[in-house]
Parts: C-alpha cells; structure tokens; sequence
C-alpha cells in the first residue's frame, strides 16, 4: 500500500517554481531517500506531505486518503530546523509533543521513558532541554517524532549534528522502524547512507525530478566505467586510449575509462605490459550519479 | 480544540512558573503603593523646610501674610518680615538667595488708591506649589488686614478667612447616596486605568514575544505538522491571557481581604472614602480580556513577521499610542465624563478599556455605551485575528529578513 504519494504536485513563490509536477510514491515498510541540492525543492516538497503548505495543483495523498489533517497523526516529522522548548524539561516537552499527537499523558510519559532508554538518554529526562548538548537535543526530537508509532516517518538530514557513534544508533533505529513496516523518507546531502540505507530514491532539481526509482535500477542504467587495477610492472596501460582519468598509487590504479571505454582492451593492455593481481570494474557511485545529472543538469 | 487547550495549558504553565509572573504580580501594586505616596508625602509637605524674606512698606499686611503663610498646615515654612528695601538690603538678600540660605523673597509695594504690587524671586522657574500658597496667602492677607483695619475683630477675620469646605455625595443609580471624594476617585479610577493598561500591554507584548521566541527556536515547523496555525496562535492567547486573568484574580482577592480589614475600613471611611461595585470586579476583567486579546492579536501577527525582539520596538507606538492618548484626555474626562470627546474615546476599541474606567471614576457611563463599547471591541478582535491569523500562517516560516510593507501584502494573498 502506498503510504505517500505526490501526482504532479506543483508549489510557486512569486515569481520561483519551488515545485514543479513532482511524483512520487512512497510504500509501507519502504526506505526512501529524497535527494537533492541545496534549494532542489526538498523541503518544500516535505511541507506539502505535511501539510504547512498547500500546493498549487497536483494531489497529495497519506496512507491511501487524499490529504486531510487527521492522517498527521500517523505521522513522524523531523524537519530540518530542529526546535524544541529551551526552558520546558525534556519529559515534559516529549508528553506534550505525545499528546498532540492524541496520546494521552500517561501512555506518553511511559513510551517517552521507553524510548529514551531506547535511544541511551535516560539521564536527561528530569533536565531542561537548554541544559543538553546539541546532539542529545537532537536525539529528544527524534524520539518526540516516533512516540506515537507513526506509520509514516519523513526526516529532513537526520544525521546531522550527530557523532558517528549516535548516527549509527539513529542509523539501526531507522533499520529497525522499516523493518517493522513504517515507511521511512529522509533526505539528506549523504550520498553514502542514502546508498546503505534506501531501496528507492528520488533526485530532483530546480524542482523537478530528474532521477527516481530503485536505487538499484538506477545505478545498472549507468555504464560500469570504474576501473580498479592492482598490478606490479609497468604503469603505460594506463595511457590506453580507453582512459578517461587515471590515478596510479605505485601499483594501484584507480581508472575512470572513457565513455564507452572498452574495459576488456584496456584489461589486455594491462595484462601485456604487467602482472595484473587485481581487475575489478566498478559500477558508479550515487554520489557520482547525483554529481554527473545534476552537474548536467546545471550545464544544460 | 484539543490541541488548542494542550497549547494553552503549556503556555499558561511555562508563565505562572516563571520568575517574572511573581515579580509583576507582587511589584506592579508595590509600585504603585510607591507613587502613591510619593504623591501623598509631595502633599504634606515632606519636600524640606523653606525659609521666605518678605519685604514690605506696610507691616501690618507682610504680618498678616506671614500668618496665612504659617499657620497654613500643607507644608513647613519660616517666614521672616522686613521693611521694603533699599538698593543695599536688596543686594545683600540676592546674594542669600544665591547662597541658598533663604529660599525666595516676596516683596510688596503697596500704590496709593490701588492694590499693592507683588513680586517672588526664587533660584526655582516651576515651584507652581509655591505660587499657588503664595497667592492664597496673599489673597487673604489683604483680605484679612482690611476687615481689621475696618474694625473687625482678628477672631470674626480668621472664620471669614477659614473657607467653607463641601462634602461631596454621589447619587448612585439604585437611588442610595454615599459620601464621595472627587480627589479619591480620580485616584481610583487612574490606578485601574493604569493597572489595566499595563497588564493589557504585558501580556500583549508577552504574546509578541512568545512568537518570536518559538520563530528563532525553529519550534514552528516541528508544531505545524501536527497542529493549524490558527489552533496554534489561539492556545497562545488564550494561555497567556489566563495567565494574566490570573493575576487580576489574585488582585482582586488581595484588594477585597484588605477592605475588610479594620484599616482599610477606617481608609475608606471620611473624606477620601471610596467605593467599590461588583460591577467594577466584573467589567475590569472584562476589559482586560477584550484589551489583552485586541492588542496580542495584532502584535501576534506583528511578531510573525519579525526575526528578533528589536524589530519588534518598530511596532511599539501602535501600542503605546492609545494608552498616551487615553490618558492625555484624563482631565477633560474628568471635568466632563460625558463629553462628546470622552464618550467616543470610550467606544474606539483601542481606548476604550482604559477611558471607560477613567469616567467610570466619576461617573458610570449609560448601559448602551458598555454594550456599545464591547461590541465594537469585539468586532475589532474579531477583524484584527483574521488579519493576524494571515500573518502568523506565512509569517512564522519565514526566516532570514524582516518582511517588508509590500511582501506583507502578499501573505495576506497567499494565505
């Protein structure tokens, strides 16, 4: 069942298109990363989902229903301008974000306990938010999202603020909210989590979409270019004309082949002029992906 | 409607719980217990001693001035008599006033067939209390030495010269007469004028202040996923307005256990007693509510547009301009409580709360103007809400700049 899903949603500031005919569908159980560059379109698409801002044209739709208020209750959000009560004591500010979220104070302040034993912050439950680091705040605003077991989790760079230490907890946390059924959006600028952590992407740009779907299907549509040779001889192969770009740290190569670059005459190349130990031809990074389309996508 | 009341109860608690509710419950009367006897003690006289030089040719009227001067009870005076002076006299006396050992010299020439001529000359331009004992004993000493020197005995002089002092009732519309004072209440009505005004200002300025706070802790995103702006900006004022419905409670209760002490009942007895209706208890709160929701409205809205409490002061005379002009009309109220002019300031929504109470110290105004005045008030919140609700909606996720006159314009589009 899909959980989110945007058809041609479109948001206009004055005179800038914020969003423009973006879709997408998110589905139960699903981890789904929304990409992007700084001003992309992500967090106003993210408030559209949520409801802050109303789009334009196109429709939103949560748990299967049209938008309507009441679907927010199944709803986690951690945006990115994390805001919490600096003077409220931090058991208090998680009952009271539970009971907005129709939780009554009770049932709140015993999952609130749960959940920050869960998330090893037991300590800080009697302190004021003011008190406490930033990355501790952080972790109180991830646990305010999640008390009322949301079927729906969107986080806006969840990771950052976080020693890595803490992201890894965040990291297992989300793994194990997925796992469970929930599906979980988070969008972050860390191309190496989204790669870890999400099954399907979704890369836009000036408020468009450029690049969606399974990140595995993504990845197979671009040619397997990279090329990693670990040899003992002489480095002249790495002139063949199938080379793009080549970085030789004695006796370990990493090459960027040509675009239609034949890597099976670069392998004989190599293989005529040095004892090749190693020859692996690697599929593109996302990071790689997301610099190469919106990289072009800027050119164009 | 849940949510709207778990905002409010957070609101009210995070206030009543801070260091400040107490403060101003306790020190706003304390202050004006302060100014009020500063006011008292400026009228008894504490101000310090004077010593005044009267020189004139007729020693008989400086006595008789001396004596008006003297046995006046309003304050403490030495008064010392000299014949009229020479040129050398004079300048010795000029260098005594220079020196501060006297304090002012009153000298009269008396003109044949015509009333004397008086001057005063003093180190003080604006020492009006002066002026004023001055010409009343100088008044009645001409007076005085007349009828003695027409042959009236200094006894028969001293009663005609006493006055006659008025003691002022006030028909009440249930038909009772009680005694009043003018002076008292005007007193009264000013403190409750005033109180109003300040708590009306506080916990509008406190809403304003509120929303900024939350704008430059970035709370609003994480709260407008789950709650409407609008159920957002209602729990706020009704929270903070509770917590200033509490203060006025706690005012209440403290004035009605003083009145029935034994002291209070012996201070609103005689001259200065004063009156209070359970029609003021419940019409003070009252307006306090319509004046605190009509003012935190706009500055609700207001804050949304600003990024730090400085450019919130931009706004500040909006405020502060009402509260000026109601209290700037305080003696043309008094004079006449039901004067064209104090009968519309007192239906003009942003005056009305304070200039209501101003006449109510005279006078209770006819039932329609109240009607007339709150709905009016009514009509205005309702009318500022929907413009500020605009605001807010755009407003609080608006980072980065103060918006200008031409972008607020366009939130009220947008939203």
């Amino acid at each position: 069942m899909p959980v989110v899903e945007l058809a041609g949603v479109t948001k206009a500031y004055d005179t800038k298109i914020a969003v423009n005919n973006l879709s997408l569908t998110i589905e139960a159980g699903q981890m789904f990363g929304l990409l992007g560059p700084n001003g992309a379109g992500k967090t106003s698409s993210i408030r559209m989902m949520m409801g802050i801002t109303i789009p334009d044209s196109g429709k939103v739709m949560l748990f299967n229903k049209p938008f309507e208020r009441a679907s927010l209750e199944r709803v986690g959000y951690l945006p990115e301008e994390r805001g919490l009560y600096k003077k409220m004591k931090v058991i208090d500010q998680l009952v009271f974000f539970g009971c907005l979220h129709g939780l009554s104070a009770d049932d709140a302040r015993k999952r609130a306990t749960l959940w920050a034993e869960r998330m090893e912050i037991a300590d800080a439950l009697q302190k004021k938010t003011e008190e406490l680091s930033k990355g501790m705040q952080q972790k109180i605003q991830f646990i305010s999202c999640l008390l009322h077991e949301p079927g729906l989790i969107v986080m806006d760079e969840p990771f950052s603020g976080l020693d890595p230490v803490n992201a890894v907890l965040v990291e297992r946390t989300l793994l194990e909210l997925k796992d469970e059924g929930n599906a979980v959006l988070f969008s972050t600028h860390r191309m190496d989590q989204v790669e870890k952590l999400c099954e399907s992407i979704c890369l836009i740009n000036n408020g468009q979409a450029v690049l969606a779907g399974k990140v595995r299907d993504i990845k197979s549509r671009y040619e397997r270019n990279h090329v990693i040779v670990e040899f003992d001889g002489s480095p002249a192969f790495l002139a063949s004309e199938e080379v793009a770009e080549a970085k030789n740290f004695s006796g370990h190569a990493e090459i960027k082949l040509k675009p239609h670059g034949d890597a099976q005459k670069l392998l004989h190349a190599a293989a005529s002029m040095a004892t090749i130990y190693r020859f692996e031809l690697l599929e593109p990074s996302l990071e790689e992906i997301f610099i190469q389309t919106v990289g072009g996508a800027t050119n164009a | 409607m849940r949510n709207m009341l778990l905002i409010a109860k957070r609101e009210y608690f995070e206030q009543i719980r801070a260091r400040a509710f107490l403060m101003t419950t306790i020190g706003l009367p304390a202050l004006f217990v302060v100014i009020l006897g500063i006011g008292y003690a400026a009228n008894l006289g504490l101000g310090g001693k004077k010593h005044l030089v009267i020189t004139a040719d007729n020693p008989a009227l400086a006595n008789e001035i001396r004596e008006q001067l003297t046995n006046d009870n309003d304050g403490k005076l030495s008064v010392d008599v000299l014949p009229s002076s020479d040129s050398s006299m004079n300048s010795t006396l000029m260098s005594e006033l220079q020196n501060k050992s006297i304090n002012g010299i009153l000298s009269i020439k008396a003109q044949s067939g015509e009333l004397p001529v008086a001057s005063y000359t003093s180190l003080a331009s604006g020492d009006f209390m002066t002026g004023a004992r001055l010409r009343r004993a100088l008044n009645n000493g001409l007076v005085g030495e007349q009828l003695k020197s027409a042959g009236v005995t200094a006894a028969e002089a001293d009663s005609l010269l006493k006055g006659i002092s008025i003691q002022t009732f006030q028909l009440k519309k249930d038909g009772s007469i009680v005694r009043t004072s003018a002076e008292a209440s005007l007193w009264k009505g000013y403190v409750m004028a005033l109180l109003l005004s300040m708590t009306t200002m506080i916990y509008g300025l406190n809403v304003a202040r509120s929303v900024i706070q939350e704008k430059t802790s970035r709370i609003f995103e994480v709260m407008l996923a789950t709650v409407k702006p609008t159920d957002m900006l209602a729990g706020k004022l009704i929270g903070l307005g509770a917590v200033g419905l509490t203060q006025i409670l706690i005012w209440l209760i403290a004035a009605v256990a003083l009145v029935v002490t034994p002291f209070a009942a012996a201070m609103l007895t005689g001259e200065y007693s004063l009156h209070f209706s359970w029609f003021e208890g419940v019409l003070f709160p009252l307006y306090f509510l319509l004046g605190y929701l009509l003012y935190s409205s706009l500055f609700a809205g207001l804050a949304s547009t600003c990024e730090t409490e400085q450019e919130l002061q931009m706004y500040m005379p909006l405020a502060a301009a009402p509260t000026w002009l109601s209290f700037a009309m305080i003696v043309l109220i008094m004079n006449d409580s039901n004067s064209p002019w104090a009968v519309a300031a007192s239906l003009f929504p942003p005056t009305a709360p304070i200039v209501m109470f101003l006449r109510m110290a005279s006078e209770t105004p006819p039932a329609w103007q109240f009607v007339v005045s709150i709905g009016l008030l009514v009509a205005s919140i309702i009318a500022t809400l929907w413009f500020s609700s605009r605001l807010y909606r755009v407003g609080i996720l608006m980072y980065g700049k103060r918006a200008s006159l031409p972008e607020l314009l366009r939130w009220l589009r947008y939203s």
